[in-house]
Formats: structure tokens, C-alpha cells, sequence
């Protein structure tokens, strides 16, 4: 992969809940952290995998056929893939006449992704633009600068979406390009952190620090997954909400409700989902309650979700 | 909705649907007595003879009264048109699958003892027959010609004029013009002069009765004889105020429904035309909102008391009664200003209130489209009645100047039927000519001229896939193809019109339509001021999937060798699964935002609009296309053989016209915007049409309803000339657990988050299904 290219595995366009009016969603692939609950799993790995969605095989075996070292086999009427195989991946992918097998992501160079973008250049016309998702979109740094130097150069609105888990110098690098900045921020006790996450939060914090006291704080949304048993607790909306507020009382927090809709991707992966009786949505009224606290721990400025 | 429009709602729903031949006994027995006349004028005395017997029916509630039958929604036989079907259809008409009427016995007695014998060879269905069946039905695998058992509707009369004048200032002017004619003039104004009088007579029918009536009902007598009052004045005079002009405009519906008992008479740009009534009556304190909504309302009703009678093809074709009384809303002016004015709101609001399948609702939207009118719209299609649709003028009015009609009348356009476009007033626009089964076409040009469901010659032998050594000779071929069927079917269409003219000549209709009484000619023999044709191409999303697979996988990658292309398609796929894959899901689709493909459309499209413009028909006018095709996909698809696309042998072909095949459109709704935009706007000057389903969800907050319109000003800028909204219900979820490959466009919303439907776990689709319902917003 050269510098300026970037793994992608989604563009979304028509995305309307990542940002103002309507927008296309680029996916950057690979990120540092890893959540137990995360909803793109695709995204976690930096390198292109194969997805098998068995929901639409048909069983015809061209792909078995097309294998050279058992890279897929056929096995009591279910089709195995060995990823770790030394295979060609690529015919056999391109054999899949349904799609059940294809990659997971796309190596784009700035000028196809921009080429992609630009399709839907006349509805950003009315207050949309682009969101760099992830994975967490900082890991590709180089490429992540360029495509939004690319955007600002087409006077496309930019806005991205991060865990945070970044080095300084390239959120400040990526500042001036950014209209709009949603921030995780998951879980406040550390040890928590690290357990569901994998990782540290103390450059998160002191990067939410950063972000909340430098001219663009008003663009930045901080946001918070609810997943039961984890984020969704009282003492951590509650550390969350204090910490934020006690940096910038007018911080815009969001609270985002639980999201059942990713266990079904896990199986595209042959991964382990973190629940193995996916809990329901939480009800309004519930929300209400995760808001409530929020509120009384200093927030101001909540979102409620739209 | 309050409480008399809610009671008037429940009475009409209540009410059963029965055939009715009373109307035709009275036709009958007008010609049986008019033998010597001419065809005109017993058309004229039928038409008189009908507006003086034909039973009644008022309810206490309404403010706006009148109907063609006493009974509501009932479907009229009209024996003139054609009725061979009736016949065939009376036992089953009951039971059918599609819009049911009940049947009295005693009516198939008498239909089949004294109207059937009458009309044997009679009819426009039979003389037709006679005249050109052979030709029409050489072609019907390919081309369907519409119009051939039933009168000319899909107009848009002169509303503003109608109530200037009224019947008796008509009847005048007929009765001028009869003095100073030429002899070979002097039935039509007769004609004219004998409907006009009937139609006052008619009004005071209604005056007569509702007084009549009023005595039985004390609680309503002082609204009665309000209403009373105003049929009276309306046989006399002009209307003057908002009420006496709804009044007038729906007595002008009544009858020319009564006249051709044709499908759609549609009153156009309301909110223009009946503003100076409403406008005098607000300022001088007769009415307010409430009361004109309230009026308005009662009209909206009455749209849905008269239905169409259709033979069971036919409503397979247009399912669900369409018979398409189009309101425009909102648009430019004549200046090209951005119009707008309460009423436009109230109709809205009477939308949003009533939730009923007719008027059916037009928006007319421009780049200067006024936020709140917009916003207003998107809110009642949030509803879910699929309504109201929108249109854009930005695509449609410099199209239809091109096509020779005035600045003015272009930028005053409205619609007609489902999706037609029309000027106002002056126009016989015989939208729905035929239908272009362009797929047959392929279809037959990739197999030496046969058809593949049942191998019979139907087209020349200009070779098969396996002949044709590349792409461009295969275009080559189908080009030729193409013009064969055109050819075919220009005379035919010609000889429908003729029939017209003979059979089906329309004095009244002729009295509000411009240019007619002044030409002192009837509108079927071109007596209005613009005579269109309308050809509808079916369907370029098929046809535009089935070349790009042929070019990508048989020609530019040859992975799919063309004799075993050709020996799938004659065995619809069977024992070729795998190819039918590839060729579902490894070709880019229309609809996708993917160039190449979108081009090929839109190719043939042009192709096909610009060599029948080319023909004059018989009234003089221009033939132009639409693309849309209301139902017709379904039986349309089901004359097609396995097609290149995957598509398997007799199955639907695409919705709509401009969509992409179920399913298909995987890259979202900006995507499919941008594909259809590659179709030149030329081609749909007869309309186009264009579905997308949103799940309901969308529009719970105002953001996602700004969203909404910010994608409708997109929808505008790029010049798209239609576009409606179904928003997804409990069943069509159902429907994609059943029938995944058709579904796989569909996306959800779960907290924030969109997912394919298909793609989920079968538990979360329930849990989706169980809470996608409207009572959520």
C-alpha cells in the first residue's frame, strides 16, 4: 500500500446520521482498540480480509473448485473457509458468482476516493459533506490528511468520527481540515477501559482535554455507546459527564443508544460476538434516565438522539 | 377531520360497490329512439336524457353534492365504449382478484336481453375490431394499444373558464355560433346547446331534492337548503363564492364522467384557479379556514365516489380503481415566480386529515419552492399515503416548450391520471396511446424474431446472440427491430383515433376544452388547441441490465460464452443457476450511479423518443414518451421470456419507470437520483415516474424531515421530472423475509444506525417488524 492510499471498507453515501444534512460515510479500516462490542468488526484489522455471508450461498462450490490449497472446503453441507490458507484469494473471491464471498475493504487511492465523493457533490449542496469513520481513521494518518485536504480544496464539509487513541501531532495536524469532530469517549475508570477496550484511556482523556479547550471546542461532539454492563452504568455517565463538563461547561455530549444490529456482521468474520443473547434497545424512557444523569453530573449541551 | 366529515367518510367506506346498468339502459333506449340522428347528436340526446333520469342520492352531512349514480363508487357499464368484456366478466366480476364489484341478477338478465344485442358491431370495441384487430393484435406481445374500449380521458378541462361561465353561458355561446355555422357544424353546437341544458336541469335536480330531503331532516335543514340554494344559482349563473365554485367544479366532474366515463378527468392547479372565490370570500368575512377546509374536504370526498370500471386485464394494468382526479399544488406562475397561497396548504392539510387514495396530489416543485410549502408536503408523505407526489419544473416546462407548446401554458402545466403531464384546459393529450414493451423487443432481436415463452414468429429473423459478432452489431440489430414494431404500430394507434371520431364524439367535454367551439369541432377529431400523443416505453431499467450484462459478460469479458447465453434464456436459466448469479450480481446495474450502464438506457430511450417524434398523428400532433407504467409491469413481465439481466421467464419487470429493478439499487437513494438523471428529460414529456420506499423511522424528527427536503431540492437540481415516496410498512418487511433477493436494497434504521434488511439475523428482522408501523410517528 503506497502512502496516499487508503484502505477503505464502506462507503456509504446517503448517510444521514453521521453529521448536518446529507452526507457520504468513508470507513477507514483498522483500528488501535478493541472494543468488545464493536459495531463494524470488519473494521478492526488493518489488512483486507474475506467476508462470507452464508445467507446468500448458494452452495455451488465455484469457489471450492477454484481453491488450490483448502483454502475453502465444503463440509457437512457448510462452506469452511481457512483465511490463513495460502490461497489466491482474489480468483477465488471473483468465482463467487452471488457475492456470499467478497472482500472486506478496497485500497483507494485520494483521487478514486475523491471521485466516489464527488458523486454526491450536488446534494452536499444543501448542508451535507463527508464523515471519515472507522475503524479509527487516525491509523491511516497520511492518507486520512490528504483526503481531507483533498475535501477543503473542493470546499466539501468534513467531519469525522474517533476514538481518540491518537497522536497529538496528527489531531492537530487534521484540525484546520475538520468542520465537525465526534470524539468517543467510552468508558472513564481505567482499568474498565483497558479491559473492554484494550487499550489505555489516558491519551483519549487528555486528547478530549485538547480538543475541548482549542478554538474549534465548539465543533466537537463527545459521544458515548451505550452497551449494558460496560458503558451503561451510572457511574460512568456519570464520571464521563463531570470530566467533560469540568473542562468545558458548554461541551455537546451524546449519549447513543445500544446497537443490536452489529452480532450480525460478527458471523461474516466467524467472530464471537461480546453478547450471546443480544439485549434489547434501551426504551425512552431508559434513555431518559442515562440523560438525567448526564444532566445532573453538569452537562448542558446534550443531544438527544434524532 | 370533524365530525360531518368523518361521518361522510364512514358512510362512503360502508357503502358496497355494485356494477350499474342503469345509465346504459338509458343510452340504449336514447339510440333505439334517435335512429335518423347522427352520432353526435345521439350521443348529445343520451347524454340529456341521462343528466334528467338517472337516480340521485344526497346525504344529509354534504356540502358538496352530486354523483353519476345514486349509489357511490359504483362502476358504470358504458355500452358505446365496449362491453364484450362485461359480458365475459359478469359471473366473476365479484370474485375477481383485483377491485371487485358486487352484481345484481337481475341486471345480468337484462344487460344480456336488451343492451348486449343492441350494440353487436356497434360499439368503438367492436367497430375497431372489424377494423384493425388483426393489426392490433400481430403486435400485442410488444405493443399494447390502449384506448380500445373505452372514451378518452386523462384531461384536464378548462376549470377557470367553467366557472366564469357555467352551463348557461356556455349554452349561449353554443347557441351564437349555431346561428352563423357552416352546415357541416351545426350538430356539434347543437349537441353542445342539448348537454348544456341538461347539465341545469341536472343542478336543479339536486336543488329539488336536497329541499325535498330537508323537510326529513330538521338537524341539517338549514345546510340543505344552504346547498340547495347554491345548485340553483349554479343552473343559472355563474359561481360566486367559494362554496358555489367547489360546488361548480365538482358538478363539471360529475358530468364529464357521465359523458365518457373515462379515466381521469383531473382539475389541475386548484389552488390557482379557485384562490379568487376563496380570496373575495375571506376578506368579506364569508368563510374562514376552517369552513373552507371543511369544503374542501367534502370534495376530497367526493373523488373517491366515482370509480372506474375496468375489465380484469385492465385492472391487473392499473390496480386499485385509479381513476385519477390530479390536483397540482404549489409550482412557478406565469412570470416563473415561485407560487404558492393558502389553499395550497389547505389541500395539504385535507391530505394529511382524510389519508384517502384520491384527489390524487401533486406537488409541483422549482428551485425557488418555498421551504414551508415543502416541508408541509414531506410532512403528509410521512403519513404514508404515497402522497402527495412531486414534480418538478425544472425538468418538465422547457421540455414542453421545446415540444411547440406556449411559455404560458408550459409553466401553467399540470398533471392528469397518475403522472401524465398536460397543459390546462386546452389540451387533448391521448397520454396513454400504447405501451413499448422494449424488453420484448430485445428479446426477440437475441432469438431470430421468435418469442420465447411460446416460439412463435413474431418479429423478423435479423439472427440470434450467437450470430451477432459484437456489441454494435447486436445494437445494430435490435435498432432494426425496434423500427419494425414502431412502424406496426403507428397505424394502429391511428386507427384507434378515427374510431374515436366516429364512436366516441364528446360535446361536452368539447364545451371546456379551448379551441373547440370556436373550430366548432369535437376535441376527438382535434378540435383542442394542442393534440399530443403519449407512448410509454417499458422498461429501460430491464433493458439497460440486460445489455450491460450481455456487453460486460458476453462481448468485453467473454465469460459467458453467447450460445450458452442463448440456450439459458430459451430454458429460463434452468440448470444454469450459476449463471444467473453472475449475471444478477457480477454486472453493475442501473440505478447504482454507474455511468456505462445508466447510458444504455438511456440510449434507447432516446432512440426510441426521437424516431416517434418523427410521426404526426392523426389529429396533427406530436408523438411524444412517458415512462411510467402504474401496475403494468407485472402483466407487461409476463409476456417477456428469461432475459440477460437474470430476470426469469414471465416474471414482473421493474416498478415505476424510472426505479431500478427491485432490489438492484444497492448504493442508496442519492445513487439512483443520479442514474435516473442520465435519462434525458425529452423522453418523459408524457410523464415519468419514479418510486422510492423509505422506512418510517425517517421522518420522526425535524431533522430527518429537513434531510427530506434538502434531498427533494437535490431531486430538483438535477432536473428529475418525478419522484413519489412509499414509506415502508409492516408488510412490504414481511414481504423481503420471504423474498430476500428482491429486498436487497431495503435498509433499516436501528437507533441511528442502517443496516440491509436482508443481511440481519432473523431475530432482529421481527424485532424490526414488530415497531415499523405508523402509529411510531
Amino acid at each position: 500500500m503506497t502512502i496516499s492510499n487508503l484502505q477503505v471498507f464502506d462507503i456509504k453515501r446517503f448517510s444521514t446520521h453521521d453529521g448536518r444534512g446529507i452526507r457520504t460515510t468513508v470507513f477507514l479500516k483498522g483500528c488501535p482498540l478493541r472494543c468488545k462490542w464493536c459495531q463494524n468488526p470488519e473494521g478492526l484489522f488493518p489488512n483486507r480480509q474475506v467476508l462470507y455471508m452464508e445467507n446468500k450461498c448458494i452452495h455451488c462450490l465455484s469457489c471450492v473448485h477454484a481453491c488450490q490449497n483448502q483454502g475453502v472446503l465444503f463440509q457437512d453441507g457448510k462452506i469452511l473457509l481457512d483465511r490463513k490458507a495460502s490461497e489466491d484469494w482474489e480468483t477465488i473471491v471473483d468465482a463467487c458468482p452471488t457475492t456470499a464471498l467478497q472482500f472486506d475493504s478496497v485500497s483507494y487511492s485520494i483521487s478514486e476516493l475523491m471521485h466516489e465523493i464527488k458523486k454526491d457533490e450536488s446534494f452536499f449542496r444543501y448542508g451535507g459533506g463527508v464523515t471519515i469513520s472507522g475503524g479509527e481513521p487516525f491509523l491511516q494518518p497520511e492518507g486520512l490528511l490528504s483526503l481531507l485536504t483533498a475535501c477543503k480544496e473542493e470546499g466539501i464539509h468534513t467531519a469525522i468520527e474517533t476514538s481518540l487513541y491518537v497522536n497529538r501531532k496528527w489531531l492537530e495536524k487534521a484540525l484546520p481540515y475538520l468542520d465537525q469532530i465526534y470524539a468517543d469517549c467510552k468508558i472513564y475508570d481505567a482499568s474498565m477501559h483497558q479491559e473492554c477496550t484494550g487499550v489505555d484511556n489516558v491519551i483519549i482523556l487528555e486528547n478530549l482535554r485538547y480538543l475541548l479547550t482549542c478554538a474549534k471546542k465548539d465543533q466537537v461532539i463527545v459521544r458515548t455507546p451505550l452497551i449494558p454492563g460496560m458503558t451503561a452504568t451510572k457511574e460512568n455517565i456519570e464520571q464521563i459527564a463531570s470530566f467533560l463538563s469540568s473542562i468545558y461547561s458548554q461541551v455537546h455530549y451524546e449519549i447513543l443508544n445500544y446497537n443490536p444490529l452489529a452480532k450480525s456482521k460478527y458471523a461474516y468474520l466467524d467472530m464471537e460476538y461480546c453478547f450471546k443473547k443480544n439485549p434489547k434497545l434501551y426504551s425512552d424512557d431508559q434513555m431518559k434516565l442515562f440523560y438525567q444523569i448526564a444532566g445532573d453530573a453538569g452537562i448542558y449541551n446534550l443531544i438527544v438522539e434524532s | 377531520m370533524n365530525n360531518r366529515i368523518e361521518t361522510l367518510k364512514n358512510k362512503m367506506l360502508s357503502q358496497p360497490r355494485y356494477v350499474s346498468i342503469e345509465q346504459a339502459l338509458i343510452i340504449t333506449r336514447t339510440y333505439k329512439e334517435h335512429e335518423a340522428d347522427s352520432i353526435p347528436m345521439k350521443r348529445a340526446y343520451s347524454l340529456y336524457n341521462a343528466l334528467h333520469e338517472l337516480e340521485i342520492g344526497i346525504e344529509p352531512e354534504e356540502l358538496i353534492v352530486g354523483n353519476r349514480t345514486k349509489g357511490v363508487r359504483y362502476g358504470v357499464v358504458f355500452p358505446e365504449s365496449g362491453i364484450s368484456w362485461v359480458n365475459d366478466e359478469l359471473e366473476t366480476i365479484s370474485t375477481r382478484a383485483q377491485d371487485r364489484f358486487l352484481v345484481r341478477p337481475k341486471d345480468i338478465e337484462t344487460f344480456r336481453n336488451v343492451i348486449l344485442p343492441y350494440w353487436k358491431g356497434k360499439s368503438l370495441e367492436d367497430v375497431l375490431r372489424l377494423r384493425a384487430g388483426n393489426e392490433i393484435d400481430a403486435i400485442s406481445k410488444v405493443v399494447k394499444i390502449n384506448q380500445k374500449d373505452h372514451a378518452q380521458g386523462h384531461i384536464c378541462p378548462n376549470v377557470k373558464e367553467w366557472l366564469e361561465k357555467g352551463p348557461s353561458i356556455l349554452k349561449n355561446e353554443a347557441l351564437s355560433h349555431l346561428e352563423s355555422c357552416l352546415p357541416e357544424q351545426k350538430d356539434f353546437y347543437r349537441s353542445v346547446v342539448l348537454v348544456m341544458d341538461g347539465v341545469k336541469d341536472f343542478m336543479m335536480r339536486y336543488h329539488d331534492l336536497l329541499i325535498h330531503e330537508s323537510l326529513l331532516n330538521p338537524n341539517h335543514a338549514s345546510d340543505m337548503k344552504k346547498v340547495a340554494e347554491i345548485c340553483k344559482n349554479l343552473s343559472q349563473r355563474p359561481a360566486q363564492t367559494f362554496h358555489e365554485a367547489v360546488q361548480s367544479l365538482w358538478f363539471l366532474f360529475v358530468v364529464l364522467h357521465m359523458e365518457s366515463n373515462a379515466s381521469s378527468f383531473s382539475p389541475g392547479r386548484l389552488d390557482q384557479t379557485l384562490y379568487p372565490y376563496y380570496k373575495k370570500d375571506i376578506e368579506e368575512l364569508r368563510i374562514n379556514d376552517r369552513e373552507a377546509l371543511e369544503i374542501i374536504e367534502c370534495l376530497w370526498l367526493k373523488f373517491n365516489q366515482i370509480v372506474y370500471l375496468r375489465n380484469q386485464n385492465s385492472a391487473k394494468y392499473f390496480a386499485g380503481f385509479p381513476i385519477g382526479f390530479n390536483i397540482a399544488v404549489g409550482g412557478i406562475d406565469e412570470k416563473g415566480n415561485d407560487f404558492c397561497n393558502e389553499l395550497s396548504h389547505l389541500f395539504l392539510q385535507a391530505q394529511e386529515d382524510l389519508g384517502l387514495p384520491q384527489p390524487n396530489l401533486s406537488v409541483r416543485l422549482h428551485e425557488h419552492t418555498n421551504d414551508e410549502l415543502l416541508k408541509h408536503a414531506v410532512r403528509v408523505v410521512s403519513k404514508g399515503s404515497g402522497m402527495p407526489q412531486f414534480f418538478n419544473d425544472k425538468a418538465i416546462v422547457h421540455e414542453m416548450e421545446k415540444m411547440g407548446i406556449s411559455s404560458k401554458d408550459a409553466k401553467d402545466y399540470a398533471i392528469v391520471g397518475c403522472v401524465e403531464l398536460t397543459t390546462q384546459g386546452n389540451n387533448l393529450g391521448w397520454s396513454d396511446a400504447a405501451m413499448f414493451n422494449m424488453n420484448k423487443v430485445l428479446e426477440l432481436t437475441l432469438n431470430h424474431g421468435r418469442c420465447l415463452i411460446t416460439n412463435a414468429q413474431l418479429g423478423p429473423d435479423l439472427g440470434s446472440l450467437t450470430t451477432y459478432k459484437t456489441f454494435q452489431e447486436l445494437e445494430q440489430a435490435f435498432q432494426r427491430m425496434m423500427l419494425f414494431f414502431i412502424d406496426k404500430m403507428i397505424p394502429c394507434c391511428e386507427e384507434v383515433e378515427k374510431a374515436h371520431i366516429d364512436i366516441l364524439p364528446t360535446a361536452f367535454l368539447s364545451g371546456v376544452i379551448d379551441d373547440c367551439m370556436e373550430k366548432g369541432m369535437d376535441v376527438t377529431q382535434g378540435g383542442a388547441h394542442y393534440n399530443l400523443s403519449g407512448i410509454q416505453m417499458i422498461q429501460v431499467a430491464n433493458l439497460a441490465d440486460s445489455l450491460a450484462a450481455i456487453k460486460m459478460m458476453v462481448y468485453d469479458q467473454k465469460r459467458i460464452r453467447a450460445k450458452d447465453l442463448e440456450e439459458a434464456l430459451k430454458d429460463n436459466f434452468q440448470g444454469q443457476e450459476v449463471m444467473r448469479q453472475m449475471l444478477l450480481n457480477r454486472v453493475p446495474k442501473y440505478g447504482n450511479d454507474v455511468e456505462w450502464v445508466d447510458q444504455l438506457g438511456a440510449k434507447w430511450a432516446q432512440f426510441f423518443r426521437d424516431t416517434l417524434r418523427s410521426y404526426t398523428n392523426y389529429r396533427g400532433g406530436p408523438y411524444h414518451t412517458g415512462m411510467y407504467t402504474v401496475s403494468a409491469h407485472v402483466p407487461m413481465g409476463h409476456n417477456v421470456g428469461a432475459s440477460a439481466d437474470g430476470r426469469l421467464s414471465q416474471t414482473p419487470l421493474a416498478d415505476g419507470g424510472l426505479s431500478a429493478v427491485y432490489g438492484r439499487d444497492l448504493k442508496g437513494p442519492t445513487a439512483v437520483l443520479k442514474s435516473v438523471s442520465r435519462l434525458n428529460d425529452d423522453c418523459t414529456t408524457n410523464g415519468g415516474l419514479l418510486n422510492m420506499k423509505f422506512l418510517p423511522e425517517f421522518f420522526k424528527t425535524e431533522i430527518g424531515i429537513q434531510k427530506f427536503c434538502s434531498f427533494l431540492r437535490t431531486f430538483v437540481d438535477l432536473e428529475i421530472p418525478h419522484i413519489q415516496f412509499n414509506v415502508v410498512r409492516r408488510e412490504d418487511l414481511l414481504a423481503a423475509q420471504k423474498h430476500p433477493e428482491q429486498y436487497s436494497s431495503l435498509t433499516v434504521r436501528v437507533a441511528g444506525y442502517t443496516a440491509y434488511f436482508t443481511e440481519l439475523a432473523g431475530d432482529l428482522q421481527n424485532e424490526i417488524i414488530a415497531r415499523t408501523s405508523y402509529d411510531n410517528i
